[in-house]
């Protein structure tokens, strides 16, 4: 039958639609079981605050030289650009930080976080997972989520925050060096935070605190998932990287879309 | 002078010395079996003759040419005429047995897919494979895969197989089936074999001389029923399997 | 705290950063000599064709969709962030060109590399890595065939090749999702977008992002490569292989893009 020819790959499509429904709807279903967890308790002594030393210590020369060196090229780029245009560059200084605050900061240390962090814990409990040492736990009567994910949560959402306003001020200081050695431009002129307002800093903050959300959440559902040997984790790590990154990009653009309809120009 | 000799081999990991003071002469054509307790250095052994180790000191002499000061390049020569059947099988996972056994013909006797295909289908017949040819690694036993790996190996006609542990962890059937093969191996190709093992069956069904490796060095060597003679007493221990006896054995 | 403890703690502290400078430069080093292994086996040309088409065939296929999908929103949040501004200043015949640019030159090549190496550089790494583990590696080497000729340099070629297709794709569809959100959000016509790009974009801006997307590419595959076979320890080795690899890759692109940057102009 002819038809036959057309629903093995139409089948394949839809199945594999289908996979991505049911993997994004657990995945909700551990967003908000990491939400109670946080409320339950049941997570071990300090384990928080070692989370947080691992991701921020192990990730801050990461987040500053990468950001530090984006900053650069970003200055650079945008001097040439406006040499051709008007050869003014009072804006220059005043544009960058707002959009430092309001975007580039959290965003690009999401991204870098996405792929070290989301990595890193994708890694950890993807070795747990095919060990059995997840089980054991369940065994044991403590629920993975709250042993595992919920400490990386907590300490994921202060330490984005945190690494994006150091990475954010590096990326300042950066691109106004920049600015000062190749263009020229009077220190005083660039280092102008007068456009800053209070919706830059709040859009900022929820943009750092949702990719703090959403990077353990989703790597630690990929680690959680992993099945096999060393193949199984290094196939869960990837996932992470991707889903970590991807979901960084979409929540970028959500909030950018919500507050570009609410405050429009203002912004 | 002997195909291969071992002159005063020294090796350590990591500060720990598992060889010390090793001699060994390997003959044409004879299967050689080197036995002892796990970590004694067996596959440490073996693994310098196709340059996967390097020794720290000492010796190794193949077919009248030195060996261990050869960089990688050198030993590509060397891995033609010296075959390797690891304790793993270390089958490729993303090919079919047929695809694995074909890879060294194309590789090394220019062969094209088709005719190397060819080719490997028959050589997988000669270990009792072929129905299984186009199957993937994942899908078959344990023994099915020491059998194709062995196809592989052979796939180059090499001189000399070394096998790391062939009959660890198979069923006594399987195991018996190996044993069979690699004594054809001796007997109708010439081929010099060399087995890691601490199967005493093996050991005493196939070998015609046997290397007793114990603390570094090869305590005892001689054919399986001078071994059985033997008035050593560690000897005895091993052989006869028992647990306890004048054998130095961290741990316990 | 007494000054024995104090200065005990600086003592650890510098310690532990010599450590990870020394790390980070063997880091650096094995992947040069992997590097220069590569280009030696290049010349003369002698790597496995199936091997190559294989790569070329799982790697592209495997991140296409999420390289669109990225590019879309990429281009989207480019018109987002300028859409203030250029609202402000009435400035529609702008926008085109201030995503444009910041897509071809930029934005376009480092995020579309940086979603490659999460998905086909970790992928890559992971299996490079689960077949040292399981000896896989040393039976090549086992059947005198050189594991840098047969599986490395068809990999590197096959990525290099890969991402420069996928900025290119990236690159317009990263255009097409600018123009969809100006037109939504900001009401300005396909038709002024098309002209603003026309205008102001030059196929100079297109090729040195796909230049600087071939350089990334080898940044990612040689960095991809280097941790696969370098790996030791089972499963978690395999798993902080890969985390290793990631992280190298990000940062090679970021310093690289910076070079890269100051070098054309």
């Amino acid at each position: 039958m002819k038809l036959a020819r057309y629903t093995g790959p139409i089948e394949r499509l839809g199945e594999s639609v289908l996979a991505y429904v049911r993997a994004t709807v657990e995945l909700i279903g551990l967003f908000f079981s990491t939400m109670a967890g946080v409320v339950r308790g049941g997570r071990p002594r300090g384990e928080v605050v070692h989370q947080m030393y691992v991701i921020g210590n192990r990730s801050l020369i990461f987040v500053a030289v990468t950001l530090g060196f984006i900053g650069m090229v970003m200055i650079y780029q945008a001097c040439l650009q406006f040499t051709k245009v008007t050869g003014d560059f009072s804006q220059v200084g005043v544009q960058f930080i707002r959009l430092i605050v309001s975007d580039f900061a959290p965003t690009l240390c999401g991204m870098m976080l996405a792929t070290r962090v989301g990595a890193g814990i994708a890694a950890e409990i993807g070795s747990m997972k095919v060990t059995e040492q997840v089980d054991a736990l369940r065994m044991s009567g403590v629920l993975p989520v709250d042993y595992l994910i919920v400490p990386r949560f907590l300490a994921s959402v202060v330490m984005t925050v945190v690494l994006s306003v150091v990475g954010g001020a590096i990326m300042w200081i950066a691109g106004g060096l920049t600015a000062q050695y190749s263009f020229h431009v009077n220190p005083a002129l660039f280092y102008d935070m007068s456009l800053v307002r209070p919706i830059h800093l709040a859009m900022g903050l929820v943009k750092a605190l949702s990719y703090g959300m959403a990077i353990p959440v989703v790597s630690g559902f990929c680690g959680l998932r992993a099945k096999g040997s060393s193949e199984g984790v290094g196939w869960a790590t990837t996932s992470a990287v991707i889903g970590s990154s991807f979901a960084v990009i979409v929540l970028d653009f959500f909030w950018s879309m919500l507050g570009f309809l609410f405050f429009g120009a203002s912004l | 002078m002997s195909l291969i000799e071992f002159r005063s081999i020294a090796k350590a990991f990591g500060g720990k010395p598992v060889l010390r003071g090793m001699d060994l002469a390997v003959e044409k054509g004879e299967v050689l079996f080197i036995i002892g307790t796990s970590g004694v250095g067996k596959s440490v052994t073996i693994k310098h003759l196709i340059g996967l180790l390097r020794v720290d000191a000492g010796e190794i002499w193949f077919d009248g040419q030195r060996i261990d000061q050869l960089d990688e390049k050198a030993f590509w020569p060397v891995r033609r005429r010296i075959g390797m059947v690891f304790q793993s099988s270390t089958l490729f996972d993303s090919m079919t047995l047929t695809e694995n056994v074909a890879l060294p013909l194309r590789k090394h006797k220019k062969m094209r897919m088709g005719a190397a295909c060819d080719e490997a289908r028959r050589r997988l017949g000669e270990v009792y494979m072929t129905d299984f040819a186009d199957r993937f690694p994942a899908e078959l036993s344990d023994g099915m895969r020491k059998r194709a790996a062995i196809a592989r190996t052979l796939a180059l006609d090499p001189e000399v197989v070394l096998f790391d542990e062939p009959t660890t962890g198979l069923d006594p059937v399987n195991a018996r089936r190996i044993d069979r093969l690699t004594r054809e191996l001796a007997d109708h190709r010439g081929v010099t074999v060399i087995v890691v093992s601490h199967d005493l069956t093996s050991i005493f069904t196939i070998a015609d001389r046997i290397a007793f490796l114990y603390q570094g060095a090869v305590r005892a060597i001689g054919t399986p029923a001078e071994l059985r003679a033997s008035s050593d007493e560690v000897v005895q221990q091993f052989i006869r399997g028992l647990s306890s006896g004048p054998m130095e054995t961290p741990g316990f | 705290m007494s000054r024995g403890r104090i200065s005990g703690r600086v003592l650890e502290g510098i310690e532990s950063i010599g450590g990870a400078a020394l790390a980070i430069a063997r880091e650096a080093g094995g992947m040069v000599l992997l590097l220069g292994k590569v280009i030696r086996a290049l010349f003369p040309p002698s790597m496995d064709a199936r091997e190559l088409v294989r790569n070329l065939h799982k790697m592209g296929n495997r991140s296409v969709p999420i390289v669109v999908l990225t590019a879309f929103f990429a281009g989207a949040l480019m018109v987002l962030q300028s859409a203030p501004f250029v609202q402000r200043l009435g400035a529609t015949g702008l926008a085109g060109w201030a995503a444009g640019y910041a897509v071809l030159r930029e934005i376009g090549p480092i995020l579309i590399a940086l979603m490659f190496s999460g998905r086909v550089g970790a992928n890559n790494t992971a299996e490079l890595g689960t077949m040292t583990v399981t000896e896989q590696l040393d039976g090549l080497r086992a059947l005198s065939i050189d594991p840098i000729k047969y599986l490395v340099v068809p990999r590197v070629i096959a990525m290099m090749v890969m991402l420069v297709a996928l900025t290119a794709i990236g690159d317009l569809v990263a255009l097409l999702g600018a123009s969809l959100i100006a037109k939504i959000v900001l009401g300005i016509e396909y038709s002024t977008m098309y002209h603003s790009f026309a205008d102001n974009l030059s196929p100079h801006d297109f090729l040195q992002g796909i230049y600087k997307s071939l350089v990334f590419g080898g940044a990612i595959a040689v960095s991809s490569c280097y941790f696969g076979v370098s790996v030791k320890g089972g499963a978690v080795g395999v798993g902080r292989a890969v985390n290793a690899a990631v992280v190298a890759a990000a940062v090679s692109i970021m310093l690289l893009d910076f070079f890269l940057t100051y070098m054309n102009i």
